[in-house]
């Protein structure tokens, strides 16, 4: 008797791999490894669920991201796709956003590229520490809102906000430059010692400047005669 | 025409390679030249113009492949459905905000997939299609995709930063369109922006090469059944209303209306209206019929042999050959006659629901008492009986709607969709007055019990014995005060409703022990 589905067997799917699937593959792998290397921070730095912002802390947070994501190879969009897993996760120590933001700016300051672009205005949570010791000769662009402490420690590098930031924005920075499209919080530049602040709408408050310029609306608010450097 | 022969000869091999969709034979149009493509319900219609313009470029046969590949994917992977097109639609609306940009982004996204899909899974001469058409705006970056995706080569040139973004995009995981159309149009919004208003500054509008994605694409049914499933997976009203607002041209253009397909062009698109009536068609609630009454009346049922002691009235002559004698004379067994009650079948039905102030406002967010009272509706008009509605927020100052019974469904939703927002007080007398309108009809009344005169309307209820289905929203004191009032009564039954799930779970005309005890009825 003849096979009725004959037809079909002869047309089975061809399915050929296709350039898509290792691009796909090979993302979800880096993912993976930046993952695990997050991982390792939180157990270290994040194991009561509780991270204090001191500056010991945010240097040792750092020194062990260095290491976690030494050997990855990834790009810019993978350290965006590292973002919004963040975002999507329901497991609470990823929301810590202290690690998070010192892990991210690891990731841009050893990024191939010079100029990283985050597309991160879908974002529930607002990162905190985003451009942390950025470097010379890398230009760091985040699109939507950051947290607090964005910019500290800057190191020669360019961070451009387009969207708004928090408090103690550029705190501790040395040299470079930090752009923010709309506001900043409380506390703007505070520690500072050289570098440049500029901002396209307002600044809630100046902290004790040491040094460096900080412009808002295009006026140059420090120094100037009502704010003089604060010395330590 | 050489097209038409050359469809003639490829239509067998392309129905086979896709695995015989029920598609009927493709059609030639003389279009315009640029656009290759057009699907109409589910006839697809190959222009000649532009068979004819790509013929000294590529082979005849492989040109028919590949936009017939193109157009048979759309059907059978991407978008498969109404449904799905209107949640990619949805999901770029939310990135761009503008129809337009949202259009064209679902456009694009879609024809992405279809084709990679039928790159990966079939053998298909779509490369060679795309080589050898006009790569201008979003085709130029597209087509670098494709090169980047499949590892063919396009004559594309160079792989920008855009081209990185999306080839990251998971297009073959239907599970993740949702999330890949957003990052898909979040990635091409300026080129779509920058194409659009190209095309508002220049009339000569230049189409999508391989055909637009449009509502005509579907039939009347699958519109239909597509907003149906939209409504129950959208996340609230303001997004259904938003899409179908969007819509609203097309759909009326095709003759779909608030009542459903085929109500012609004048009636115009309720989005509320239809957002409810989408929705209660997603859930069925069982209606229980009347019960069966003894009449009392004895009938001849069937014969038994005469016994000595047996009444002669019963005796059947015509079977028992005209003889008394034990064995051969024959009797009826009467039994008793069985018939429905007044009314056979289901009865018609008064929907009493609250829209004074503590109710949701139907049009701004999900009103489970609208849905409710929608579902109630659709069960009563199925069984061809007939619903009237009074709609009360405080009826004694005329906040009120008084439909007497009906079977048409539009003014039954318009009714019950309306918002009053005010205090809650019923008037006894138009309740009166409606039931007067039918003969022992049922009640459905959904509220939140916060009823000014409800101890009058408990009194009410105790004293008439039509079938009455109470649905609360919540609970609270007066709804506590309800049920312990009605206890007793046996055709009241009470339900909660806290979210959609309980909707479900509501029984139209629930008597209670009814399943139990029949006979006490009567």
């Amino acid at each position: 008797m003849k096979n009725p589905f004959e037809a079909f067997h002869q047309t089975a799917g061809r399915r050929r791999e296709i350039p898509l699937d290792k691009i796909l593959k090979s993302k979800e792998e880096t993912l993976t490894k930046i993952l695990k290397g997050y991982e390792d921070l939180l157990k270290n730095e994040a194991k009561d669920l509780v991270w204090l912002m001191q500056y010991s802390t945010v240097i040792k947070a750092y020194s062990i991201a260095e290491k976690g994501i030494e050997g990855i190879e990834y790009t810019a969009e993978d350290i965006e796709e590292f973002c919004y897993a963040l975002d999507r996760s329901d497991q609470i120590p990823y929301l810590i956003t202290g690690p998070a933001g010192v892990y991210i700016s690891a990731l841009c300051n050893y990024a191939k590229e010079e100029e990283i672009t985050l597309h991160l205005r879908d974002l529930n949570v607002k990162i905190n520490l985003l451009g942390y010791r950025l470097p010379p000769n890398k230009k760091l662009i985040v699109e939507g809102n950051v947290g607090d402490f964005t910019g500290i420690g800057l190191d020669g590098g360019e961070l451009i906000i387009e969207g708004s930031g928090k408090n103690y924005t550029g705190a501790g920075m040395k040299r470079g430059k930090i752009i923010v499209r709309h506001n900043l919080g409380f506390n703007t530049g505070h520690g500072m010692t050289g570098g440049e602040i500029v901002v396209g709408g307002r600044i809630k408050g100046l902290g004790k400047i040491v040094g460096g310029k900080v412009f808002e609306r295009d006026h140059l608010i420090f120094p100037n005669e009502g704010v003089k450097p604060f010395y330590f | 025409m050489e097209i038409e022969k050359v469809i003639q000869k490829v239509w067998p091999k392309v129905r086979k390679k896709h695995l015989f969709p029920q598609i009927p034979t493709p059609k030639v149009i003389e279009g315009g030249e640029d656009v290759a493509l057009e699907i109409k319900s589910k006839q697809l219609f190959i222009s000649n113009s532009f068979y004819e313009k790509l013929r000294d470029t590529m082979d005849g046969e492989e040109i028919v492949e590949a936009v017939l590949d193109h157009g048979i994917t759309h059907y059978m992977y991407c978008p498969w459905d109404f449904h799905t097109h209107l949640t990619l639609y949805n999901e770029a609306k939310k990135v761009v905000k503008k129809k337009d940009l949202a259009q064209k982004a679902t456009t694009y996204f879609m024809d992405v997939v279809a084709d990679t899909y039928c790159v990966k899974q079939k053998e298909t001469k779509i490369p060679n299609l795309y080589k050898n058409i006009a790569k201008t705006g979003v085709y130029e970056v597209l087509t670098s995709l494709y090169e980047k995706i499949w590892g063919v080569d396009l004559g594309s040139g160079e792989h920008d930063e855009r081209v990185n973004r999306l080839s990251r995009i998971p297009y073959l995981e239907r599970k993740r369109w949702g999330e890949s159309i957003k990052k898909f149009t979040k990635v091409i919004q300026d080129i779509l922006e920058e194409e659009l208003e190209n095309e508002q500054q220049n009339p000569q509008k230049k189409p999508n090469p391989l055909g637009e994605h449009s509502l005509d694409n579907y039939s009347l049914e699958e519109i239909d059944r597509g907003l149906r499933e939209f409504a129950s997976a959208v996340e609230d009203l303001q997004e259904f209303k938003e899409t179908v607002e969007d819509l609203k041209e097309e759909l009326q253009e095709k003759g779909y209306a608030t009542g459903g397909m085929g109500r012609g062009k004048g009636s115009p698109i309720d989005a509320n209206l239809l957002y409810y009536m989408k929705l209660a068609e997603s859930y069925t609630l069982p209606i229980r019929k009347l019960p069966i009454e003894k009449r009392g009346d004895l009938h001849p049922h069937s014969h038994m042999p005469w016994e000595i002691g047996k009444p002669f009235a019963d005796i059947d002559v015509w079977t028992s050959f005209g003889k008394i004698m034990p064995g051969i004379t024959q009797i009826w067994t009467k039994r008793e006659g069985e018939t429905y009650g007044e009314l056979e079948g289901t009865p018609d039905c008064l929907i009493i629901i609250d829209s004074s102030g503590s109710m949701i406002n139907p049009r701004e967010r999900l009103s489970y008492a609208v849905l409710g009272a929608a579902c109630a509706c659709n069960a009563y008009l199925k069984n061809e009986s007939r619903v009237a509605v009074y709609n009360f927020s405080d009826a004694l100052r005329g906040n009120k709607i008084v439909m007497d019974f009906n079977h048409e469904k539009e003014q039954i939703y318009q009714a019950i969709c309306r918002y009053f927002g005010g205090g809650t007080a019923l008037d006894l007398e138009d309740i009166q007055y409606l039931l007067s309108r039918s003969d022992n009809s049922d009640i459905f009344i959904i509220t939140d019990m916060q009823i000014t005169n409800l101890e009058k309307l408990i009194e009410f209820f105790n004293q008439i014995e039509n079938r009455v289905t109470a649905v609360h929203l919540g609970h609270n004191v007066h709804s506590t005060r309800f049920k312990e009032s009605t206890d007793k009564k046996k055709n009241i039954s009470l339900f909660n409703v806290k979210n959609k799930e309980d909707i479900p779970k509501i029984v139209l005309g629930k008597i209670k022990e009814y399943l139990s005890s029949t006979s006490e009825w009567g």
